[in-house]
């Protein structure tokens, strides 16, 4: 590949603009941390950081930059279509910013607020020190990272992949994607996956085993069990994706057959890998967020959740489901009846166990004292508005009747109408809800309700129109139409919801600088009257989480003992064992990133120089002695007697 | 020298050594297709069970419910995954 | 950090309770990743292009012996294990160089394997059969390698700081490790091996 080749994109004035806005970003962001001596505190207390709290914090930053990476993407899309026959972007461009949208917001953007949501609140959730890998934790954190960077260098470097974020054969190999977009996606996609099946094997382990005295599986918060729900399905779906991703790098790199279309090679075998994985991820990002609508609803209902057998069943069961239905994202591939029959039924039975969900949730807040605040208010529109995209889904599960909407903006709408009620609304919830126990400071409420108001209302109006639009027949994925097809008007009025909801994220946005700005410190611990354990402990949360471990007896535990009077978190303090901070991790991924980088561009001499430093990583971490230290009674006192006296 | 050697690991692999000739009569003997794959689903099942059980002691930890849940819970995906991909790729399909 | 004296070593911390934990959890995962990598084979097995098929390019022999020193490799670190707890910590060394050689003769007959293929015109571009095939075996085999360089890391540790609640801990999971790749072996063995032969 020609230099020329290489920063071929930069070519296009947008992809430069946005190539300099990165490189500026870069340079001020590291003559800041030069300028005001900060880098020592950078290093020391965030990229060497193995605490739970600190890598669930980088998460939701990373998280944050990429809703609007991807949220740009998303903006342009329906800029490009708002108007017939419009030339704003060439189709190249088009393909690539509708491929890239879609992996960010799925494993960019959804994952790591998940992921980051979960690292604050699952060990304090459950009453534990940390999670059960700390080290891995950070490890998990930086291997998503490279992998999440090195997707977005592909925009100013070589290309960014432009098959769409499912990169379906024999698009996706060298004959019809010759750049190097495409490595760029099993490569990137391979190291932040990686990172993620860790986190899986972390916290299904920090659940299991560390749970606070007295705390059995069926006494636990109902977020911590769709947590744990959600780590089971990653670390069964991932390994899937990983072979997938591998096999895609083989053929497109190594000349192997298994995608291809002579030899023997089966193309539709790919669609079918990824969707082995792709359909339980979809429940990896929205189980999470059923979890905290409980949680939220529970708390501002001011009422035990309804039905919690009834909750955790479904969710295994949807667990087990989510394993089966696979086969319904290619109903027209061309299989049999038979096929189709069989996934069709298991794609309805999903139905049941998420229908038992909504009316659980209904059922709570019944004869409830409701309190509107800004996470309770994303719950309530989460209802109505993920009904609807879940009927349709069901009108989707129907074999027959798909061929008329298959890779048709219905579908588009569909999942939007999932995935933004379900996932994006269930982050914001919970971002909102736990951010004073974060930082010891809440969101500005005004501000907060504000934009959930216009993203709720904007979200229908730029996603309703694509239900009809669907169903005159636009197909997704089309850079633009002629005027003749009538698409114009409804897509317009998308474009004007799009433009809404970009308002609502700023505000969002806006929000952090304000409240950081004018809200009041030192909020107390127990900011929203809360049922959990996170809710015991100090807000900003100390090191050690809890000075004394909370013993448990019953679900809602703290809830109760509020009621009584009774403080669970008294007792007698002993000196904590807690790990050291490491470089490692980062390091380690940094090399990573470097191996994966130029085995994008098939330069493999220094790709495996750099998995030698990978290697060497992790030989010195199993000959390192390091068994952690410990915090003296005394530093304990100290910090807790610091955090009491300011409330 | 006789406690380096504790009867079930020698059992077990006497047993791993057996099942692997047994396997191997499906090459040696004409028989039907579906006998023969039937003969080699048993043998490594067993296989794989003595492995499991006499070697890697899954039995043996405070947390045997849960490995026994982990490890039925991945063969489930896995043979979803062989099965429901040759149902949909290969016997259903036009 | 608390040492709990009435369980063998690798059992006698909260971390390393949670490691061994972790790892069958890992354990899990690598069963379904072989199981893709079996679903792939499966898949295209029939679909050899203008390649070679199975039975014209397996032969028994070398399978066998791989098979023998992989069994055999299995049973040796378990008797390593065994050692362990009851503390020879020279007779546990034993085992495990005994294991990791049996390991590298099992690497060195599964290389010259690749090379008669290669050598026969069946390389891993010639047909889709022949990708999965080679793509299912090397991921073995390169677990198989990674278990040596990890094998040999935990030896020299061992045989520089003893046997102590750390060192006992990688060595137990090390055998888990081993076992497996073990495990995948004997559904390889039978079903892309036995299978292929007399289908």
């Amino acid at each position: 590949m020609s230099m020329e080749e290489v920063f071929h994109p930069m070519q296009e004035p947008m992809i430069l603009a946005a190539a300099i806005s990165i490189v500026v970003g870069a340079v001020v962001i590291v003559a800041g941390l030069t300028y005001f001596k900060k880098w020592g505190y950078f290093y020391k207390n965030w990229l060497s950081t193995v605490d739970h709290k600190k890598i669930g914090i980088m998460y939701i930053a990373v998280a944050l930059l990429m809703l609007f990476r991807g949220g740009i993407d998303a903006l342009l899309m329906r800029a490009q279509t708002a108007v017939p026959d419009n030339g704003l972007l060439d189709a190249q461009h088009y393909n690539e910013i509708f491929t890239t949208h879609g992996l960010l917001m799925i494993l960019f953007m959804a994952m790591p607020f998940v992921i980051g949501l979960m690292n604050v609140v699952i060990p304090l959730q459950i009453g534990a020190r940390d999670v059960a890998f700390p080290r891995l934790n950070a490890v998990s954190f930086w291997l998503f990272a490279a992998g999440c960077g090195l997707l977005n260098l592909s925009f100013i470097i070589g290309g960014s992949p432009d098959a769409g974020w499912t990169a379906y054969f024999p698009l996706a190999g060298t004959e019809f994607s010759p750049t190097v977009g495409n490595n760029y996606y099993s490569l990137a996609l391979q190291l932040s996956g990686i990172g993620t099946l860790m986190t899986g094997v972390n916290f299904i382990a920090t659940i299991i085993k560390m749970r606070a005295p007295g705390m059995t599986l069926m006494k636990m918060p109902m977020f911590t069990w769709s947590i744990l729900i959600t780590n089971i399905i990653i670390v069964f779906a991932f390994p899937v994706l990983t072979v997938a991703l591998a096999l895609m790098m083989l053929d497109r790199q190594f000349g192997t057959q298994f995608f291809a279309m002579q030899n023997g090679g089966m193309d539709m075998l790919w669609a079918n890998l990824f969707w082995v994985w792709g359909h339980p991820e979809v429940y990896i990002v929205i189980l999470p967020a059923f979890g905290i609508f409980s949680e939220i609803i529970a708390t501002f209902a001011r009422k035990n959740l309804y039905g919690y057998k009834s909750m955790v069943m479904s969710m295994v069961v949807i667990s087990l489901l989510s394993f089966l239905v696979w086969a319904h994202h290619f109903y027209t591939m061309g299989h049999g009846v038979m096929v189709n029959s069989v996934f069709s039924i298991t794609t309805m039975a999903i139905a049941v166990p998420t229908g038992v969900k909504i009316f659980n949730w209904l059922l709570t807040m019944r004869h409830g004292k409701i309190q509107f605040t800004t996470p309770m208010l994303y719950a309530l529109g989460f209802i109505p508005i993920f009904t609807i995209g879940g009927v349709t889904g069901v009108m989707l599960a129907m074999a027959s009747a798909d061929y008329q909407y298959h890779n048709t903006m219905f579908l588009v709408a569909h999942f939007h109408y999932v995935l933004i009620p379900g996932t994006v609304f269930g982050v914001l919830a919970g971002y909102h809800y736990w951010w004073p126990k974060m930082f010891g400071f809440r969101l500005n409420e005004k501000l907060g309700k504000a934009g959930f108001w216009f993203i709720a209302v904007c979200f229908n109006v730029t996603f309703f129109p694509l239900f009809i639009l669907g169903l005159d027949g636009y197909a997704r994925r089309m850079y633009t139409y002629s005027e003749s097809t009538g698409y114009g008007p409804l897509n317009m009025l998308s474009f004007i919801g799009g433009i809404g909801l970009a308002v609502g994220f700023a505000l969002i946005v806006y929000n952090i600088y304000y409240s950081w700005k004018h809200m009041p410190r030192n909020e107390k611990a127990d900011v929203w009257d809360g049922r959990t354990l996170e809710w015991a402990t100090h807000s900003p949360v100390p090191e050690y989480n809890f000075a004394v471990v909370p013993t448990v007896t019953r679900l809602d535990e703290y809830w109760f003992a509020k009621k009584e009077g009774r403080d669970i978190t008294a007792g007698k303090i002993e000196k904590i064992h807690m790990p050291n901070n490491t470089g490692t991790p980062f390091w380690m991924s940094g090399f990573f990133f470097l191996a994966a980088f130029f085995a994008v561009f098939n330069l493999w001499i220094p790709a495996i120089i750099s998995m030698i430093g990978v290697f060497g990583f992790m030989i010195h971490r199993s000959f390192e002695k390091d068994h952690g230290r410990y915090i003296s009674v005394e530093e304990v006192m100290a910090t807790e007697k610091s955090l009491r006296g300011d409330k | 020298m006789k406690e380096l050697f504790p009867k079930q690991h020698v059992m077990g692999f006497g047993f791993s050594l057996l099942l692997t000739v047994v396997a191997l009569a499906v090459v040696k003997f004409d028989m039907s297709f579906n006998m023969a794959f039937g003969i080699l689903l048993v043998t490594a099942l067993a296989q794989a069970t003595v492995q499991l059980v006499l070697f890697m002691h899954i039995g043996e930890s405070e947390d045997k419910k849960t490995l026994y849940t982990t490890i039925l819970y991945s063969v489930f995906v896995g043979v979803v995954t062989i099965l429901g991909t040759l149902f949909a790729m290969i016997w259903g399909y036009n | 950090m608390k040492i709990d004296s009435s369980l063998p070593l690798e059992y006698s911390t909260e971390e390393n309770r949670l490691k061994i934990f972790g790892f069958w959890v890992f354990l899990g995962a690598e069963i379904v990743l072989f199981a893709t990598l079996f679903t792939v084979y499966f898949t295209l097995q029939t679909r050899t292009g203008s390649g070679p098929n199975g039975a014209e390019i397996f032969e028994l022999t070398p399978v066998l012996w791989e098979t023998f020193l992989l069994l055999t490799s299995s049973f040796t670190i378990g008797l390593g294990v065994h050692a362990m707890r009851i503390g020879n910590k020279k007779a546990m060394m034993a085992f495990f160089i005994i294991t990791l050689l049996l390991g590298l003769g099992f690497l060195g007959i599964e290389i010259d394997e690749f090379i008669t293929y290669v050598d026969e015109g069946a390389t891993i571009q010639t047909s889709a059969f022949l990708s999965a095939l080679m793509t299912l075996l090397g991921t073995h085999g390169a677990h198989v390698t990674f278990g040596f360089f990890w094998g040999v890391a935990i030896l020299i540790q061992v045989a520089g700081r003893g046997l102590n609640p750390q060192t006992a801990n990688k060595a137990f999971i090390f055998s888990l490790y081993w076992h497996f790749l073990d495990v995948v072996w004997i559904f390889i063995f039978s079903f892309v091996y036995l299978k292929g032969l007399i289908s």
